[in-house]
């Protein structure tokens, strides 16, 4: 018995290695990508920003102002309408737009993700445009809306200094849809049924994190559920972070570990996909 | 130097019945498709400074083999490598994104070529500049008709100095002046030393443009080598499979919207004018006038004619470039052109009349009057073939002359005549 375990070690150790490198290239590979195209990536980004408020009167002004009117009708709601009032040291408004602001840009992104290639078809069907650049955009469009106003948020509630933490946070949540946007976009393109259907889902997930409630009001049975939820503990570690409230070493490594099972796969399919992709009718 | 090797190189597609069996296979690696090929095995060698012209059908594999250089596909099989930068026309489409300026599109086209925002910046007014579309370089490329899209794309691909330069059937769009511009651009850099792939049905541009030609069949390679022997076989296939109904004249000028065009063509036999004519062999003359207008800015056309027989053989064929004679406008955009065929040689049969106006170099094609008039030559004696030649025959020493023919004095065209 332990000879027959011994004869598969070798290949097994042969699959764990290329596991690790497929993952180490699925986890540089978008990093090397933004640094190769960082002009071609910026300029699609700035035109994808100008796109959404052309014509508009305050152009550039509503990249910045239509977050910031979310926040503040978020604000509104909580604070004199519903009062709502949560136990503990942070105050549920602040609680809830610490988190729905990471939220919305995670939502945002992985939905693009799921069309940005048809979005680019007519591009990278005509010229050896580098396939490897799109899913990156939504993560990128979105960040530059998001961000700005995150960190506004965050000084206001800690403080100046913390400024960096938001910073970090969208950062830490960029690098973590990566694999999540590679897998969307090949998915996207091939079932499209995916784009009636994701919202659906994102919004079950949604409702199944607690942004507009404490995990604390849940019902232990239920509560015990969140462990399956990657974006629950995302939610506790980023108040953790802001607030130095608890966080389990289960919090960190949960999420981790999902990022950590896509990173291969979503570089080899979409590697896969390129040549799919530019042939595809 | 080798510009492009290519070594038994094959492209084959997949069919697939639905997107989810492509998911599918690349997920599962599990075979779900059916596949065509669209090129066969193939070896190449292409050196810099060659102007290679792509002919076939379609379905030959002509575009197929252009993006595989271009690098917009990947083989199937086989190495294929490419020494130099690249720029690449391919389709007819531009690569544009549709939402975006055209300024933006000339940004996004060269970052898409690698080229640095900073050179970019430099070469910004000369693009628009060539492109001529200075009013309209804000405006999103979907506001753009065909034409002016492909201006600005062949303006991107040609303003940063390319190697190896791939243009795919996108010669002939665009007005006459921007055609003129570019052929004069593509002549520039075929000049340069640089290596050119193009792609056209057009024989005529090929012949003129490319000092080898390759032919394409069912994704195999028929023939490689000298134009006109290329252009002639392949042009001789293509009779093969012509049909009757095809080679039904119209007679009529066509239309092509575009300055420059022709106005009239007028053919008469012995002072005879009409659309249907008879000739005698070897004593009638055959005169051909052609009036057309062009923009006073651009370079006096040049006019060529052809006389096919009734299947569509080229039996003869003359051009005002080819005889090295600039015409001269009557007035302002408009000239008028005459070129007779005295005591016209060509033997009995039914002929077609062919009349084309190109630009100054004979190389873009701006209007045509195909089938303009059908001539019916006939002949007395029982002289076989298409034309007469003029011969001498030498009997005990003595020299006999046939067909004596007493030329005019003076040729009737009307033009100058280049040193």
């Amino acid at each position: 018995m332990i000879g027959t375990n011994c004869s598969q070690c070798p290949s097994l150790s042969r699959t764990g290695r290329r596991l690790f490198e497929l993952s180490v290239a699925g986890f540089l590979g978008p990093w090397r990508v933004l640094y190769r195209e960082h002009e071609l990536i910026s300029l699609l980004v700035r035109r994808d920003l100008l796109t959404r408020t052309s014509g508009t009167l305050l152009g550039w002004g509503w990249t910045f102002a239509q977050p910031a009117l979310q926040v503040l009708a978020f604000w509104f709601l909580f604070e004199f309408v519903l009062r709502v009032k949560v136990p503990g040291k942070v105050a549920f408004l602040d609680y809830f737009l610490t988190a729905i602001i990471p939220w919305l840009f995670v939502n945002e992104t992985l939905l693009k993700s799921l069309s940005v290639m048809d979005d680019y078809s007519a591009v990278y069907r005509r010229t050896v445009f580098p396939l490897k650049v799109l899913p990156l955009l939504p993560g990128l469009v979105t960040g530059a809306l998001y961000l700005p106003i995150y960190v506004l948020l965050v000084a206001v509630l800690e403080g100046f200094p913390a400024i960096g933490k938001a910073a970090l946070i969208f950062l830490v949540l960029w690098a973590g849809v990566m694999p999540a946007a590679y897998l969307l976009a090949i998915a996207g393109s091939f079932v499209k049924d995916l784009r009636q259907v994701f919202p659906f889902l994102l919004n079950l997930i949604f409702f199944l994190t607690p942004i507009i409630y404490l995990p604390e009001m849940l019902p232990a049975e239920v509560r015990q559920l969140l462990v399956f939820n990657p974006f629950a503990d995302l939610i506790v570690a980023i108040h953790g972070l802001l607030y130095n409230t608890p966080v389990t070493l289960g919090n960190v490594l949960r999420p981790v570990l999902w990022w950590m099972l896509l990173l291969a796969p979503s570089w080899v399919l979409f590697h896969r996909a390129e040549p799919h992709l530019r042939e595809l009718l | 130097m080798t510009a492009i090797q290519l070594y038994g190189v094959s492209k084959t597609y997949r069919a697939y019945e639905g997107a989810w069996h492509t998911l599918w296979e690349m997920v599962s690696k599990t075979r779900m498709h059916r596949e065509w090929i669209a090129l066969h095995p193939l070896d190449l060698d292409i050196s810099q400074g060659q102007v290679v012209g792509i002919v076939g059908t379609n379905g030959a594999g002509k575009s197929t083999l252009l993006k595989l250089v271009a690098g917009m596909l990947m083989p199937s099989s086989g190495t294929l490598a490419v020494h130099g930068r690249v720029a690449a026309l391919l389709e007819l489409g531009t690569g544009f994104h549709q939402e975006m300026s055209g300024r933006d599109n000339i940004y996004l086209g060269a970052s898409v070529m690698g080229i640095p925002k900073a050179q970019v910046d430099s070469l910004y007014g000369e693009i628009v500049a060539f492109s001529g579309l200075e009013d309209f370089i804000e405006q999103p490329v979907r506001t753009y008709s065909s034409g002016m899209a492909i201006r600005l794309a062949f303006a991107v691909a040609t303003a940063v100095d390319p190697d190896i330069l791939i243009l795919d059937e996108t010669l002939s769009v665009g007005d006459g002046f921007f055609a003129k511009k570019s052929f004069d651009r593509i002549i520039r850099y075929k000049e340069a030393g640089k290596t050119i792939l193009f792609c056209s049905h057009s024989m005529y541009q090929i012949e003129a443009i490319c000092n080898r030609v390759i032919w394409l069949n069912h994704g195999q390679v028929v023939m490689d080598g000298d134009p006109a022997r290329v252009v002639s076989s392949y042009e001789d296939f293509l009779k093969k499979l012509e049909r009757p109904e095809d080679i039904v004249g119209s007679g009529t000028v066509s239309p092509s919207g575009q300055e420059p065009r022709l106005k009239r063509v007028e053919v008469s036999v012995d002072g005879r004018i009409g659309k249907e004519l008879t000739a005698r062999s070897g004593l009638s003359d055959l005169t051909v006038t052609v009036e057309f207008l062009f923009n006073p800015h651009l370079a006096v056309p040049s006019v060529a004619l052809t006389i096919t027989d009734f299947n569509g053989w080229a039996v003869a064929s003359a051009s005002s470039h080819n005889d090295h004679l600039v015409l001269e406008p009557a007035e302002e955009g408009r000239c008028e052109v005459q070129v007779q065929f005295p005591r016209l040689p060509l033997l009995k049969g039914h002929y077609w009349l062919n009349v084309f106006l190109l630009c100054d170099q004979a190389l873009h094609l701006y209007d045509s009057a195909e089938r303009v008039a059908a001539v019916l030559v006939e002949q007395e004696g029982i002289e076989k073939g298409l034309v007469s030649l003029a011969r001498e025959w030498r009997v005990c020493g003595e020299s006999y002359y046939p067909q004596a023919r007493e030329l005019p004095a003076h040729p009737l065209v009307t033009g100058r005549q280049l040193g």
